[in-house]
């Protein structure tokens, strides 16, 4: 005791660390030590790497109906790829102008969905289609646009149920060599088929009863159902032969599919246009001004203090345990063994007998402090076997019982 | 340093909207924007560095779990204007700081001061992560921030509860030792005194040739040893971190060896610490008899359980270079299967052998909750296996005993008055 000092230090060798750097459970940990997760990083990379891949794979294509690049069913691939191959001379247009220039240059023009078009996008075909004569086929029109074009052909209802339309003695050439022609029902790309009456000048073909499926006038073709032209449809009875006719007829055809984005299509004033000139700049300063308080509100004063908590564990999963694997074997008898010795030791303590004298020593000395029978004691700490759930719940409470009277 | 803005720096964006509805254009957003950002910078650079603030800490070192204690801030203005400070203490949550930011005005070449109320709510060290201080503009658009250099600690001591058993279990022994007027004859060896007899004293302490030389009978009193070394060895291995009701095992163990410290200290005996797991990490050496609780309390306050095993041939090796022979060594340490099978048992035949060994364990409560319950078949099961694991206990304890060492075990409520009454028995016993 000639120095007395309160060491901090490990007697053991001084490479061993001291005080706090046992482990990182007792050591304040510096509150910096920022954890990464290089394999979160890598996991995305390879997720974006794999779906990049899937997408070339796959190929770039726009899916729609009668996209004339998508394999899918709704799409056209099937036809266009056939005409490609029969030579004809393939192009996409998706806006007006550019379809009324090919019609201009006397291309064939198939249009889609001439549903889709405004009266003004309507007009500028029609107009082109009469100057110069190129040829004009529409999918499935209806009666307001068939107006814009002719008046000798008008649609006069539809077919509901699957059919096989054959081409009549009358038709002539518009068969195009297909003698009859297969279209579905209700079920078909864009509801069921239409069908056309023809006044004079204009001629049908694949007569339904109600009217036919095809109709021409003047370089006006004008096909009653957008399944014709399907990856699905195309191949069904004689639609090809019907189909490749029609379009591949002039060697150049341009494949109009109206699209939203046209700037003819759009109807005029919107809404955005009724609001005021300074409506711009003051919703883009106000976009700012949030930008600027979200900042502002969003700062960090410091940094987040991490806590090392020591750690602590719970002491009474062992005996959950036990007891669970207990009571799923049904071990009744081991359970009431440990519950019986644990409550004769006890007994014996309190009797002031030896923990090693035997169950009949303790039954003699329970005897006068207890109004049960010596079988009844015996049944209750001797190895009796317990057989069911309610017995063990019933011995358990009655050892309870037996000690607390002993208690007293 | 950094500047960053004021959430008032959003509203006044807000001001020049009326320029924009009036001259609705491009360049007229670009030119109110910039006109903005040189206000704000403006205004930034009008606060005066937080840099020139002078930062000093009055903070408290320690303070025993549960109380409160006081401390303070210093901020000294440096520059010739007044500074809108805003600033932000980053403690650990669990030293229980009321308050961590704080706004304050501290005019030209003045000093404020912040008081700070800390109540720890963690036993051990904590700190002061960062100090932060920002200088708010003049127009309050932005600010300055800067990291100030003032390192904080504050050792949150053991509660030490079982400190109100002391004066009990000292005047047990002042009875002991014969100071006290009790009839009661002592165990020591050292001769004390003579005194006269008085009814109650046990008559193999008389002195017959005393009482032949006077008229009255004489007994003889002896007092207990005085100055005799007790070494406590503290298990901080991974069976300490049992959450026992509200505090860990470890935090039982620490109250019960500080409890034995003061009784100790109290009887004229030195108490060294030992805290070990897999390496003897932290004790208390050869402090005097009015300093050892403090130094014990202020080494232990950091201590920690680590889930490790103890590695206890090596705590044997360390045990025996401090603990003379016929030094008492009181091991705590949970008497528990697990722990005996890996290698305590030899360990404690070893350190019997020579001197009185003590081993103390801190009881789980919930066991005896447990083995209570009956109330169906799920509970029956259950007090079923804690009546296994207390059997198992009980016969862990009397192998120990066995072998020599005396085994209390306890729960945490009433484990250190089991510790210091075993120290007391061996006292009364002459057996130290």
């Amino acid at each position: 005791m000639s120095a007395p000092t309160v060491s901090r230090r490990s007697p053991t060798p001084p490479s061993t660390p001291p005080v706090g750097a046992l482990d990182s459970g007792r050591s304040s940990a510096t509150p910096e030590t920022t954890r990464r997760r290089p394999w979160l990083t890598i996991l995305v990379a390879i997720a974006v790497l794999a779906a990049v891949l899937a997408s070339v794979a796959r190929g770039v294509y726009r899916d729609g109906p009668l996209e004339p690049d998508a394999p899918t069913e709704q799409g056209s691939k099937a036809t266009v790829q056939v005409l490609r191959d029969l030579g004809v001379d393939v192009q996409t247009d998706r806006h007006t102008d550019d379809a009324v220039e090919a019609l201009d240059a006397g291309r064939t023009v198939l249009v889609t969905a001439p549903s889709d078009l405004s009266g003004q996008q309507l007009t500028a075909l029609a107009e082109a289609q009469e100057d110069d004569g190129g040829q004009l086929v529409l999918v499935q029109p209806d009666f307001v646009t068939l107006s814009y074009f002719t008046s000798a052909i008008s649609p006069t209802g539809s077919l509901r149920t699957e059919a096989d339309l054959t081409a009549g003695p009358g038709c002539g050439d518009l068969a195009h060599g297909a003698r009859q022609v297969h279209v579905p029902g209700a079920e078909g790309l864009r509801g069921s088929s239409s069908v056309y009456r023809t006044a004079d000048g204009a001629e049908g073909c694949f007569d339904s009863g109600d009217g036919s499926l095809v109709a021409a006038e003047d370089g006006i073709i004008v096909l009653g159902s957008a399944d014709l032209l399907t990856n699905a449809g195309i191949s069904e009875a004689e639609n090809s032969a019907l189909v490749l006719n029609v379009l591949g007829e002039s060697g150049e055809l341009t494949w109009y599919v109206p699209s939203a984005g046209d700037p003819m299509g759009s109807s005029g004033q919107s809404l955005v246009g009724y609001l005021p000139d300074w409506a711009g700049p003051v919703a883009l300063w106000i976009l700012a001004v949030g930008v600027i308080a979200m900042v502002a509100l969003g700062r960090r004063f410091g940094p987040v203090v991490v806590e090392p908590l020591p750690v602590t564990v719970r002491p009474q999963e062992l005996v959950l345990g036990r007891a669970r694997l207990l009571q799923r074997s049904d071990a009744r008898d081991a359970a009431a063994t440990s519950l019986r010795s644990a409550t004769s030791t006890r007994l014996a303590d309190r009797l002031g007998l030896r923990h090693e004298s035997a169950l009949d020593g303790l039954l003699a000395a329970l005897a006068p402090h207890t109004d049960r029978s010596p079988e009844q004691l015996r049944t209750l700490l001797g190895p009796t076997p317990v057989t069911t759930d309610e017995d063990l719940v019933r011995l358990a409470q009655d050892l309870d019982r037996l000690e607390k009277e002993i208690d007293r | 340093m950094r500047i960053s803005l004021t959430p008032r720096a959003a509203l006044a964006a807000l001001i020049p909207l009326p320029v924009v509805v009036l001259w609705p254009s491009w360049w007229m957003l670009l030119t109110l924007f910039v006109l903005w950002a040189l206000v704000i910078l403006a205004d930034a650079f009008a606060a005066p560095a937080p840099t020139a603030i002078r930062v000093r800490r009055e903070a408290p070192i320690q303070v025993r779990l549960g109380n409160e204690v006081t401390g303070r801030l210093l901020l000294t203005n440096t520059t010739a204007r007044a500074a809108h400070l805003e600033v932000r203490d980053a403690w650990n949550p669990t030293a229980g700081l009321a308050a961590q930011r704080t706004t304050i005005r501290v005019p030209a070449h003045e000093r404020r001061a912040i008081s700070q109320h800390f109540t720890p709510t963690r036993r051990g060290e904590h700190s002061s992560r960062a100090l932060l201080v920002a200088s708010c503009g003049p127009l309050g658009l932005a600010r300055r921030t800067t990291r100030a250099d003032a390192p904080g600690r504050l050792l949150a001591l053991h509660p030490f509860g079982a400190r109100r058993h002391l004066p009990s279990r000292v005047q047990r022994l002042r009875e002991i030792e014969g100071l006290a007027a009790i009839h009661q004859r002592g165990q020591g060896t050292e001769f004390d005194s003579l005194r006269d007899f008085v009814d109650g004293d046990d008559v193999r302490s008389i002195d017959w040739r005393a009482t032949a030389r006077r008229r009255s009978v004489v007994v003889r009193t002896w007092r207990p040893e005085r100055d005799r070394h007790v070494l406590i060895v503290v298990d901080t291995s991974r069976t300490s971190a049992s959450r026992l009701g509200d505090a860990t095992r470890l935090d039982s163990a620490f109250d019960a060896a500080l409890l034995l410290t003061a009784l100790a200290g109290q009887a004229g005996d030195r108490v060294d610490l030992l805290c070990i797991d897999r390496i003897p990490h932290v004790s208390v050496l050869g402090s005097t008899r009015t300093k050892v609780l403090h130094d014990m309390v202020t080494a232990t306050a950091a201590v920690h359980p680590a889930l490790v095993e103890t590695d206890w041939d090596r705590a044997a090796g360390v045990i025996a270079d401090r603990a003379r022979r016929g030094s008492l060594v009181v091991l705590v340490t949970p008497v528990d299967a697990s722990v005996v099978h890996t290698g305590l048992l030899p360990v404690a035949a070893r350190l019997a052998k020579d001197r009185p060994l003590v081993v103390a364990s801190v009881a789980d409560p919930a066991l005896e909750e447990l083995a209570a319950d009956r109330s169906d078949v799920e509970d029956v099961y259950r007090a079923a296996a804690a009546e296994k694991a207390r059997a198992e206990r009980a016969g862990v304890s009397r192998t120990l005993e066995r072998v020599g060492a005396h085994v209390v075990d306890a729960p945490p409520d009433s484990a250190p008055q089991a510790l210091a009454d075993a120290y007391l028995a061996l006292k009364a016993a002459g057996r130290l």
